[in-house]
């Protein structure tokens, strides 16, 4: 990987589901770092220059929304996106604020995720409305 | 019998009317639509009728019970105290034979117009007088449509009535019983004891009573039976009524109930456990698709190991050496060593995940059945553990859950009803969380406590919620109480924990402030007696 191919973190808090994802982008044009924890994203957020931030929803102690809405405020040039295995949907009124590019459900489909992530990567940060 | 001797040429008419708007009601009307000569005052509340009553000048009081409610029972009872006889109209209503309207005897009953005027008739011809009908006992023809298991058993304790569903369960004909001695369906000598019999010695009257009833060939069946005293024109006691069903029937019943109720806590944590089970199904799914791609990876390798094999048995150094080549840069593009080691990673990871989930399933498989009726050793803290595990996933992001357990002695119990009862106080915290802090991004806290108590052990479990108001704390273990919205909850979580612990001869109280938070309280006994 080159020196200045974008960075993605991922944060979830299930390590299979960040190996999986590992596999299913091993062969994407970006480094992909994985953390389970908020407080470690962060830490990769303030130390690394981190293009893409994919959060899983529903976490130990807060959901990725309010996570991603911080970081919004701390990082806005990172795009944002969630994924999420909670059932019910998040209301678009609660994500529309915080700048989300995309929610990808679980189960993901390798190809849409890929397509998804080279989208994001591509348009660049949202504004937040 | 106040205004008896009074009644002349135009009678005093009380007609109790709850809840109707002005004008005459339509049985009123019918009254003077049959030419009876009468003098009708309406009264439409139970305190009208209380001032009406007082005034001491009716004869009688036609009760318009187009729709029962409390107040229509009130102003029975109101005209009953007042020692006035009543006929209850429910016009309209299709056939209508009942003596006692609520628990209360009344004259007569009418669903006509016609049969609404007949029974005033005759009833101001007789002088009003508040009887009972057929005397002392409500009729065969009363009793044939309900379909309660009935017994009349008169003063003399013989069995004056017996309908169809009480001649079914005593297993005979309805008229083979009619006279005989109550020892023909209670047993000879008559246990003092029994309900029915103490009702009829002593007056007294039991709801709910579980007993026995002897059957025409000799068996004993239990019973759940209410009976009361009937009450006799002097004050005195004119024979008792028994109402009763079978208790195999009921016990069934209150089977389905609980099972339902679990069926339904089962619905409210689907949405929990759909999120477990997402989350190994993402990665497994994830994980097969990187595995066929490994697989054709290696399949390409394969082909040129093939092609190598070949020229090498050839003995062809040259293009042996090709081959080779050529193997050596398609490992290396395909990156053999990696995709060997991940393919095993990525099939190990998919079987936890496949194990995962057959243990949820399980999980929820064992919390759909229903216990074996045998009560075993139960450890209350597994209990909680093993709940909590099932709850924790739909929680988790909203809440911080403090264990704090001490030892405890193995209680007897139905470990799976126990564990529903736990699972309902750890989700009616959960959402007592939710519902305070919605989607603040703020934390609640459940602490979930065992400790050993006089004689049993106890278990709280409190959260800092939004708590429940006073008016509704009274009501909190009722039957069908809710206040979640539509959908989410049937109303029968607690009702039905109160009735399983009450089973294990437990205790479940509640201790709750608006916007501080709750704590449950449940006590379960160690001891061996604990009923049932």
């Amino acid at each position: 990987m080159s020196a200045d191919s974008p960075l993605v973190l991922i944060v979830d808090d299930e390590p299979r589901i960040l190996s999986a994802l590992r596999r299913s982008l091993r062969r994407e044009p970006y480094e992909v770092i994985t953390v389970e924890s908020f407080r470690e994203a962060y830490h990769v957020l303030e130390s690394q220059p981190v293009t893409l931030l994919l959060s899983d929803y529903k976490m130990p102690g807060m959901t990725g929304l309010h996570f991603l809405a911080e970081v919004a405020r701390r990082h806005p040039a990172v795009v944002r996106l969630l994924i999420t295995g909670w059932m019910e949907s998040i209301p678009q009124q609660e994500i529309d604020p915080v700048g989300v590019w995309a929610v990808i459900d679980k189960p993901w489909d390798d190809a849409e995720l890929k397509d998804t992530l080279r989208g994001a990567l591509k348009a660049g940060p949202p504004v937040p409305a | 019998m106040s205004g008896s001797s009074e009644h002349a040429a135009v009678a005093r008419v009380l007609l109790a009317s709850p809840g109707t708007q002005g004008g005459i009601p339509d049985c009123g009307r019918a009254l003077q639509g049959h030419g009876l000569a009468l003098s009708l005052e309406v009264v439409r509340d139970a305190p009208a009728c209380a001032r009406a009553l007082a005034a001491g000048d009716s004869q009688l009081l036609v009760l318009d019970a187009g729709c029962a409610s409390d107040e229509a029972g009130e102003m029975l009872g109101l005209a009953q105290e007042a020692g006035l006889a009543v006929v209850v109209a429910a016009l309209g209503s299709g056939p209508l034979e009942l003596a006692y309207w609520g628990s209360q005897p009344v004259a007569a009953c009418a669903s006509t117009g016609a049969e609404l005027a007949a029974a005033v008739r005759d009833l101001l011809d007789s002088g009003g007088a508040a009887e009972i009908p057929g005397s002392v006992l409500p009729s065969t023809a009363i009793l044939r449509g309900l379909n309660v298991a009935l017994l009349a058993i008169d003063a003399a304790g013989r069995i004056s009535h017996c309908n169809e569903p009480a001649a079914r369960i005593l297993g005979t004909r309805a008229e083979a019983l009619q006279g005989l001695p109550l020892a023909s369906c209670l047993g000879s000598p008559v246990p003092e004891a029994h309900p029915v019999a103490q009702s009829l010695s002593r007056g007294d009257s039991f709801e709910g009573y579980e007993t026995t009833l002897l059957r025409a060939d000799g068996r004993n069946i239990a019973v759940g039976l209410s009976c009361a005293p009937i009450p006799g024109p002097g004050g005195d006691r004119a024979g008792v009524v028994a109402v009763f069903n079978e208790l195999r029937e009921a016990r069934r019943m209150r089977g389905d109930v609980l099972q339902r109720e679990k069926m339904a806590s089962i619905g409210q944590l689907a949405a929990g456990v759909a999120h477990e089970i997402n989350n190994p199904m993402g990665f497994i799914h994830a994980n097969l698709a990187q595995t066929a791609e490994y697989a054709s990876e290696l399949r390409q390798i394969w082909s040129r190991v093939e092609a190598l094999q070949k020229v090498a048995l050839a003995g062809d150094p040259v293009q042996s050496r090709v081959a080779a080549q050529e193997l050596a840069a398609a490992a290396e593009e395909v990156d053999v060593s990696f995709v060997l080691g991940d393919l095993a990673k990525a099939i190990r990871e998919s079987q936890e995940g496949s194990e995962r989930i057959r243990h949820i399933v399980q999980d929820l498989r064992d919390f759909s059945h229903p216990d074996s009726s045998e009560r075993e050793a139960a450890d209350v803290n597994q209990c909680l553990d093993s709940t909590a595990n099932i709850v924790w996933p739909m929680m988790k992001h909203l809440v911080v859950l403090q264990k704090n357990y001490a030892d405890l002695p193995p209680v007897p119990a139905y470990p799976m009803q126990i564990k529903q009862v736990l699972m309902n106080l750890l989700v009616n915290a959960y959402q007592a969380i939710e519902q305070r802090v919605g989607r603040s991004g703020e934390m609640g806290t459940i602490e979930v406590e065992t400790r050993v108590a006089p004689e049993g052990v106890e278990i709280r479990v409190s959260d800092d919620g939004v708590g429940i108001s006073e008016e509704h704390l009274q009501r909190i273990f009722d039957p069908f109480f809710t206040t979640k919205r539509v959908g989410s909850g049937m109303g029968l979580g607690l009702s039905t924990s109160f009735k399983i612990v009450e089973r294990h001869g437990g205790t479940l109280s509640v201790e709750s402030e608006e916007n501080v938070g709750t704590t449950m309280r449940l006590f379960l006994p160690t001891g061996p007696a604990a009923p049932g």
